[in-house]
């Protein structure tokens, strides 16, 4: 299967993109521009990791509220 | 404790053949939304059900719609299966035959695009038919990852 893999498709290889910024100002409504690009400087393996790292973080704060709802 | 990275390197060490596609897909390419499961389409044969079976094995995997039936696939349900919809210690996981506005296996794996993880490589289905996908979908969530998605391709320029 890698074999395969590295036969097919092709690359999704950072080094081969160059992301351009943002024009002064712009907005793109409800996106947030920066975040977009703080997520592009990174690889996509290290995307999904921070997703797992804000999806746990998103997770420990949903049961500190319940803990601090159930106290009060 | 989630951890859909780690679920994806299992997938990836366990030889599965599968391409990433959904909310972890749209994360790859460089959406900023926060997505809660493992979506991928995979080939709906008998080894590569029991490669998934193996691959999470020790991650008390069971049927989502039926949490009381752990995962035990024998030769009938892997003939039978359309979709595998599990639960494990380390997340959800939804193995999909067949993807919306794409296709089945052969027509998602001709979109996919290799990503390198430490585990070895990965294929994600490609940002042009990741749009595709959320846009038969429909639904709230996915037309903010096409806003974002659309504007990640804009970005992108060939060297």
């Amino acid at each position: 299967m890698p074999d395969e893999i590295s036969n097919r498709g092709s690359a999704l290889n950072e080094s081969a993109l160059v992301y351009r910024s943002a024009e002064p100002g712009a907005g793109r409504g409800d996106i947030d521009i920066s975040l977009l690009e703080e997520s592009l400087r990174m690889s996509p393996w290290e995307r999904m990791l921070a997703n797992d790292d804000a999806l746990n973080f998103g997770e420990s704060l949903r049961a500190a509220m319940e803990r601090r709802n159930a106290e009060s | 404790m989630q951890n859909l990275s780690e679920l994806v390197g299992r997938l990836i060490a366990a030889e599965v053949e599968f391409v990433l596609v959904g909310g972890l897909a749209a994360v790859a390419h460089g959406a900023t939304l926060v997505t809660r499961d493992v979506d991928i389409c995979c080939r709906f044969t008998e080894a590569n059900l029991m490669r998934i079976q193996r691959a999470f094995a020790d991650l008390h995997p069971v049927h989502r719609s039926r949490p009381d039936l752990p995962l035990d696939l024998t030769r009938e349900q892997c003939a039978s299966l359309k979709n595998l919809y599990l639960r494990t210690d380390l997340g959800v996981v939804d193995c999909l035959g067949e993807i919306l506005g794409v296709g089945g296996f052969d027509q998602v794996a001709e979109h996919g695009v290799v990503v390198d993880s430490p585990v070895g490589k990965c294929r994600v289905l490609d940002l042009e038919t990741s749009i595709r996908a959320k846009e038969a979908m429909g639904r709230d969530h996915d037309r903010i990852a096409v806003k974002q998605l659309r504007e990640v391709q804009k970005r992108q320029t060939p060297r």
